[in-house]
């Protein structure tokens, strides 16, 4: 961590914005991308790179902020934007940080701080691109930000069912009939925490949602200006997958949030903190809302039925009273309620 | 005599994709009743589809496999025999997935063929948003509030049954009612999507639509390089960074560059209106749009730029002074002009405007808000739709 070549890298100055009075006026993501209408996912690359600045690279690996962004000779991306491929974000990120590490060595471009973000959706992210990822995360003394933008399934290609995918969501991979209900049986990967408890070495791990977008800019900049390989989750309500009037999209960020489904939290330096209305929850100054009024307003969700919805419940009330850290680690004193209903 | 007949489908990306679908294969079916052979496909580029995002589905019935195949030489038929608008607001013109530039909607309507449209509006108002021709066409209106839904849950609300029912009545030469209805009644099993259709067929009249008649505009185009003249590792331009707002006196605030090859507007079927006596300059909805299309002013308002707006509603969700922000029926309006110009030139007029617009806000589906909703929605349609749920005779 403390290798010579990094103590030389600068490093950005990028400060908290202290609320959204502050935010830059510049939009370094802007019209003009062919995404769904309420698309949070495209507010997530907009908040993301308002954040991080002008004197950033920007990498995007197979998906939709990919594919609708990038439409035949056409582009919404003020800073410098590549494709690379699915499963590859974590290389990408390195590769492009390593390249302008050597660039600056051998004097070829100025020494100056560059920001290099890589951004995969949760197919190209948790489930594909994880071994990558997972790399990435252990090459300390490289400098760059992986942004996993989940949206709960394969968007792009009409909803195919991903291991981000929540309980019991419908996806073309998991429909519902009269013969089988419940067809996506697996519950969502925690892919955030997943990352943070096995690279102890990765200084800056968090989860966000672009409802609250000063929590989420002030995110990113933590995770440009720390130093090494970081890793942001985001959680990204897509009103095509998840069937819903596209104006909800920022209320079930917020629902999300509120109903203990989404925990926001930050690992700095082995140091875990939750925050925003997720550290309300644990502390109890904010009340979990049911997760009936999350999931009935969504038709991925509309064929559960009550004992579906307590089943989800249960789950979601394991994740904040049993869990060994509430809404973070499951290594828990005991589960309870593990049996899906029939 | 027999020929080979064309339908589009042109419908709004996701929220009318199993609409779109239903129309095409219930043609298909109806053809086969007959002795005819047809085929439904969707338009290739138009997927991965978006929502809102203009989408295209066919059917093609010919007489015989031959002169079908000959006809699928093209993967999109050069004309149509009728053009189906599922929501009345693309009659506007759309852009699509699938080309650059807006394409009217009627662009592919052969000389005599007919443009089916469902809308609340009367057929002179319907006639207003769609681009000129030089050929006569005709054009026929289904009366109701155009159908959303999403990709799992389906308002199964009869649109698709009383569009499949009028066109028998608009192109006799496609299927006879019967085949229809017989297709209708196998596909759905069900009595009352029968009379649903029936019904639309008895009551279906068309107009027809002259030379010259309609909007005049010409419709925006760009010319893209082939791949031929394309950049080394396929790189382009990237957008440059936007710049201070210049109004009268005042300089300040920000208006970004947009990328000039989408414009998007033809998503949107409801349009924000903004009062800004009202706006307390919080932000919000210019922070959380999606599509940055606001400006933020000299004054620190935010300025709706309507070309760049898809209409998806999450400013008005965000905004947090009521009636400060309105989705308002984006037929309700004629151009894109700068909301906030007209209120800095004169602001009683803008107030009076902002009233008479935020006045015409029919209700709109735009998808599924809560559990129930689409079963409540049906119930209330009753007759006034020409719904099915009127039941028998």
């Amino acid at each position: 961590m403390d290798s010579p070549e990094l103590a030389t890298m600068p490093l950005p100055v990028l400060e908290p914005i202290k609320g959204v009075k502050k935010a830059p006026l510049e939009e370094y993501f802007t019209s003009g991308h062919r995404t769904c209408q309420g698309c949070e996912s495209a507010l997530v690359m907009k908040l993301m790179i308002k954040a991080a600045g002008p004197r950033t690279v920007v990498l995007g690996s197979t998906g939709c902020m990919y594919v609708a962004n990038t439409t035949y000779y056409s582009t919404p991306w003020v800073v410098p934007w590549m494709h690379t491929q699915l499963g590859s974000s974590g290389s990408a990120a390195v590769g492009t940080a390593a390249g302008y590490r050597a660039l600056m060595r051998k004097g070829k471009i100025k020494k100056e701080p560059i920001n290099v973000i890589s951004f995969c959706g949760d197919i190209g992210g948790a489930d594909m691109g994880l071994s990558a990822i997972s790399a990435a995360l252990q090459h300390v003394d490289y400098n760059h930000l992986i942004l996993l933008y989940d949206n709960e399934s394969a968007a792009n290609t009409d909803i195919q069912a991903t291991g981000s995918t929540p309980y019991g969501a419908v996806t073309t991979f998991s429909p519902t009939g009269p013969a089988k209900r419940i067809f996506h049986t697996r519950w969502k990967k925690n892919t955030a925490a997943m990352l943070a408890a096995g690279h102890p070495e990765c200084r800056y791990v968090a989860t966000v949602c672009a409802s609250y977008a000063v929590d989420f800019m002030n995110r990113v900049r933590r995770a440009l200006t720390i130093g090494g390989p970081t890793f942001i989750h985001s959680f990204d309500p897509c009103p095509k997958g998840w069937d819903y009037d596209p104006m909800l999209s920022h209320e079930l960020g917020e629902l999300a949030v509120l109903t203990g489904i989404w925990p926001l939290f930050e690992v700095e330096d082995h140091t875990l903190r939750l925050y925003g209305k997720s550290k309300a929850i644990a502390e109890g100054r904010q009340k979990r809302l049911p997760v009936r009024d999350y999931l009935l307003k969504q038709g991925r969700f509309a064929h559960f039925t009550e004992d579906d919805i307590d089943y989800f419940q249960a789950k979601i009330d394991d994740m904040w009273t049993q869990w060994l850290i509430p809404g973070v680690l499951p290594f828990a004193a005991e589960v309870l309620n593990d049996t899906p209903p029939a | 005599m027999a020929r080979t007949i064309s339908v589009e489908v042109v419908y709004r990306g996701i929220f009318q994709k199993t609409l779109a679908k239903n129309i095409c294969r219930g043609i298909v079916l109806a053809a086969r009743k007959e002795g005819k052979i047809g085929i439904a496909f969707g338009r290739y580029g138009d997927s991965p589809e978006r929502n809102g995002i203009p989408a295209k589905n066919f059917a093609i019935v010919a007489p015989d496999e031959e002169t079908l195949q000959l006809s699928m030489a093209q993967y999109e038929p050069a004309e149509s025999d009728i053009t189906i608008a599922v929501d009345d607001t693309l009659c506007k013109g759309v852009e699509s997935w699938a080309w650059y530039g807006l394409q009217p909607i009627n662009e592919k309507i052969r000389e005599g063929g007919t443009l089916v449209v469902t809308s609340t509006l009367p057929a002179g108002e319907i006639v207003k948003f769609c681009h000129t021709k030089a050929h006569p066409y005709r054009l026929a209106v289904i009366p109701g509030i155009p159908s959303f839904s999403g990709l799992w849950v389906y308002k199964d609300d009869h649109t698709d049954v009383r569009i499949l029912g009028a066109l028998p009545k608009v192109c006799p030469d496609l299927v006879s009612l019967d085949a229809m209805l017989a297709a209708i009644k196998d596909e759905w099993k069900s009595d009352l999507k029968v009379t649903s259709a029936r019904r639309s067929y008895e009551q279906t009249t068309t107009r027809t639509v002259g030379p010259g008649e309609g909007n005049p505009e010409v419709p925006y185009k760009f010319d893209l390089p082939g791949w031929t003249r394309m950049r080394e590792g396929v790189t382009i331009e990237g957008m440059k960074l936007g710049e201070p707002i210049q109004f009268g006196g005042q300089v300040g605030g920000y208006r970004p560059q947009r990328n000039p090859y989408f414009k998007k507007y033809t998503t949107r079927t409801m349009r924000p209106v903004i009062d800004f006596d009202k706006c307390i300059k919080c932000t919000l909805c210019w922070l959380q749009c999606p599509d940055s299309c606001f400006d933020v002013m000299p004054d620190q308002t935010y300025d709706l730029n309507a070309e760049a707006c898809c209409g998806c509603g999450v400013c008005e969700a965000v905004c947090p002074v009521d009636g400060c922000i309105t989705m308002v029926n984006e037929s309700a309006f004629t151009d894109n002009k700068s909301q906030w110009e007209m209120w800095k030139t004169n602001k009683d007029a803008y107030r009076q405007w902002v009233a008479e617009k935020i006045g015409c806000r029919p209700e709109r589906s735009h998808g599924f808000r809560y559990k129930g909703q689409y079963e409540e929605q049906v119930a209330s349609m009753g007759a006034a739709s020409g719904g099915g749920q009127g039941g028998g005779e």
